[in-house]
């Protein structure tokens, strides 16, 4: 196979997400470190996992609950599987078009090692068409229309390690599509101590699911509403498999962080935000973090503003006072709510801004002035 | 106001380039209620960039190069189109080049290319119509002023048929979001895209060797010789006479009908409500002509 080497900057804070769209990937700043990558125009073509074949011809895939059937030559909704003769393939294998080192705070995780970095990554596709999506230029292409690099397992986990760099976070689209690259880059960082964390929306079999989880450290859900309606409208998806694959994590112990993208005027009514904290709290219990973000007008929805603060601040509120132990605000630099509080003496347990960590008051997992244990994975 | 579609049919072998001419010359003139080919074609291009979008999916069940090229030389030869404003497109170069198209995205001669060519890709603009949002080949949006769709007529597991409507899924860069509920609405919501529908001038479904069953994959075990081309300016009713055409070779080989094996062609109806053209037969004026090995003609009939 041809190889063409091409130095490309790994910038923090910053994807490098390569489309046909922007031709070429551009580095926003914040360059820290410089890499060697192989790019490729040639697809992947491992055969998928989770699917069957069907009477006849074609095949169901089973990965999501979409349940996509596709015949010879066709693909499923995400874009990257496709049906070559009755066998399912995964044209994403290793082929991230989006690569960076991110702080864990972004994805966000703010109970899973706080203040480490992700090496992170994504593919084309998507199995979901959120309307908001905020990385749509990767997430809604098929992988000919990005530009792909040639990464296996094997060279993410030996970059990790050369770099110090603690964790892979599979993000940006939903990893879900490129369930058999994640699963085996997750299988073999645990040899090499290397932690994978999942961010996604949950729209997953719970099959898949359940035999991912070993391998994974931490998962955080985009729960984007707590209306199917909306799921209907905007997202194009289902509810009521993302709410069961969310007792399924809770129940698995693998670590749990949960973000709620507050759009103005399709999700923000005090009722909704009320029947998610109450669903959250019979379901999930009160210590899973819940995050609201602040919608910023893209993609498809560029027709509403922003999310007032004041949005946020309710839906803050209502939860901390159903019961929700840790509730967060993101997209609002420097708000008193990106801190940890703890529960029970009320004081601050780690101290951010942005993405940045100014103090942590923990002692291993518990609060260093009351001694209060904390949920989460801390060093 | 009804729509005309004319069938015309080959009686000889497989069709070459000068066949194909013939048979759309023979579509053409049907098409023109009087006024004959040369008439019609001066007023459908009359100047410009071309484009003809073809169906390349499934390699050897393809849209045919000799019928591409039969009606690339009438646009030259008619409306004086320069080679070179003539443009054979699809989603990608491989997929042309795998059914036989000579590849060229020089600035001389025909061209021939994939919206994955160098300098092309999708627009940077979403187009919206219904529930579809998509960006469009550049081909289309920036290259072209007219477009010909010059589709396949076979049979589609989730669609029911692949035809027309359903080759436009190509010109998009994200069709495998609309494939539910047999393509109902998206076919027609893709179709109703601006650059789509506002660069439409006629399709041409190239219904020579059908595959009926199986498809859009190719598979040889399912394949009847009709030996016809469907033209029109209306997509929806060459659609809609393209049905007819695949439900009775499905029925002549003991098929059951679309609907009865939960595939039935919706997205005709939806394509019609969305003012896309005539999805009736009753509102159809359909010319169906028959040319034989000699190169004779006479009227024909659809289903026989």
């Amino acid at each position: 196979m041809k190889r063409r080497w091409f130095i490309k900057c790994l910038g923090c804070g910053t994807a490098l997400a390569a489309s046909q769209i922007d031709l070429w990937p551009t580095i926003l700043g914040g360059i820290q470190n410089a890499y060697a990558f192989g790019f490729t125009k040639e697809l992947a073509s491992v055969e998928a996992r989770y699917y069957k074949k069907l009477p006849g011809r074609g095949i169901e895939c089973g990965i999501c609950p979409r349940k996509c059937m596709v015949t010879d030559l066709e693909r499923g909704y995400c874009g990257t599987r496709e049906n070559r003769g009755d066998v399912y393939h995964t044209l994403v294998y290793g082929r991230p078009c989006a690569v960076n080192i991110d702080p864990i705070e972004k994805k966000p995780f703010f109970h899973f090692y706080p203040g480490s970095n992700a090496f992170s990554l994504a593919t084309a596709g998507c199995n979901l068409n959120c309307k908001c999506c905020q990385n749509w230029d990767i997430s809604q292409s098929r992988p000919e229309q990005t530009d792909n690099l040639d990464l296996p397992p094997a060279e993410v986990i030996a970059l990790c390690t050369e770099k110090k760099v603690p964790t892979v976070a599979y993000t940006y689209n939903e990893p879900v599509i490129f369930y058999e690259y994640m699963y085996d880059l997750a299988e073999l960082g645990h040899k090499h101590g290397i932690r994978s964390v999942m961010v996604s929306s949950g729209y997953i079999e719970a099959e898949p699911l359940a035999a991912l989880m070993p391998h994974l450290d931490a998962i955080k859900v985009d729960l984007k509403a707590i209306r199917e309606t909306y799921y209907r409208d905007y997202v194009d998806g289902e509810l009521k498999p993302i709410l069961d694959r969310l007792v399924q994590i809770k129940k698995s112990g693998t670590w749990l962080e949960l973000v709620y993208l507050v759009i103005p005027t399709l999700n923000d009514s005090d009722e909704e935000f009320t029947e998610l904290a109450r669903w959250v709290k019979t379901n999930l219990g009160t210590e899973v973090p819940m995050h609201f973000s602040r919608f910023h007008p893209q993609y498809l929805l560029k027709n509403l503003p922003p999310t007032p603060q004041k949005t946020l601040e309710r839906a803050h509120d209502i939860c901390r006072t159903e019961g929700l132990d840790f509730v967060y605000l993101g997209n609002l630099p420097g708000h008193p709510a990106e801190s940890t509080y703890c529960p029970k003496c009320k004081r601050v347990l780690i101290e951010r801004r942005g993405f940045q960590i100014n103090q942590t008051n923990l002692k291993g997992n518990h609060c260093a002035f009351c001694g209060r244990e904390i949920p989460g994975r801390f060093a | 106001m009804m729509s005309r579609v004319a069938v015309v049919r080959f009686a000889g072998g497989l069709p070459g380039s000068d066949q194909y001419a013939v048979m759309l010359k023979c579509g053409l003139t049907a098409l023109s209620d009087g006024g004959g080919y040369a008439g019609l074609v001066k007023r459908l291009f009359p100047s410009g960039t071309v484009g003809m979008k073809a169906s390349c999916l499934a390699r050897q069940n393809s849209t045919s190069p000799a019928l591409a090229e039969a009606l690339a030389k009438i646009l030259i030869e008619i409306s004086g189109i320069k080679d070179n404003n003539i443009i054979v497109w699809e989603r990608t170069s491989r997929e042309l080049k795998q059914a036989g198209y000579s590849l060229n995205a020089a600035s001389i001669g025909g061209r021939c290319l994939g919206t994955d060519a160098a300098d092309i890709g999708y627009s940077a603009e979403f187009f919206s119509s219904g529930k579809v949002s998509s960006m469009v080949s550049r081909i289309l949006t920036d290259l072209v002023d007219h477009n010909i769709n010059l589709a396949l007529l076979k049979d589609h597991s989730l669609a029911g048929m692949s035809a027309g409507l359903k080759n436009m899924y190509g010109a998009i860069h994200n069709p495998n979001k609309f494939h539910a509920n047999n393509c109902d609405p998206f076919a027609a919501d893709v179709n109703n895209l601006e650059p789509i529908k506002g660069k439409h001038r006629l399709t041409v479904i190239e219904a020579v060797s059908v595959q009926y069953e199986n498809g859009p994959g190719f598979d040889g075990r399912h394949f009847d010789r009709y030996g016809g081309l469907i033209l029109s300016d209306d997509p929806v009713a060459a659609d809609r006479v393209a049905q007819e055409i695949l439900e009775h070779l499905r029925s002549k080989h003991g098929r059951p009908t679309l609907a009865d094996v939960n595939r039935p062609v919706k997205y005709l109806a939806s394509a019609q409500q969305a003012g896309l053209g005539t999805a009736e037969m009753r509102s159809i004026n359909l010319v169906v002509r028959l040319i034989d090995a000699a190169g004779s003609e006479k009227a024909g009939e659809l289903l026989s």
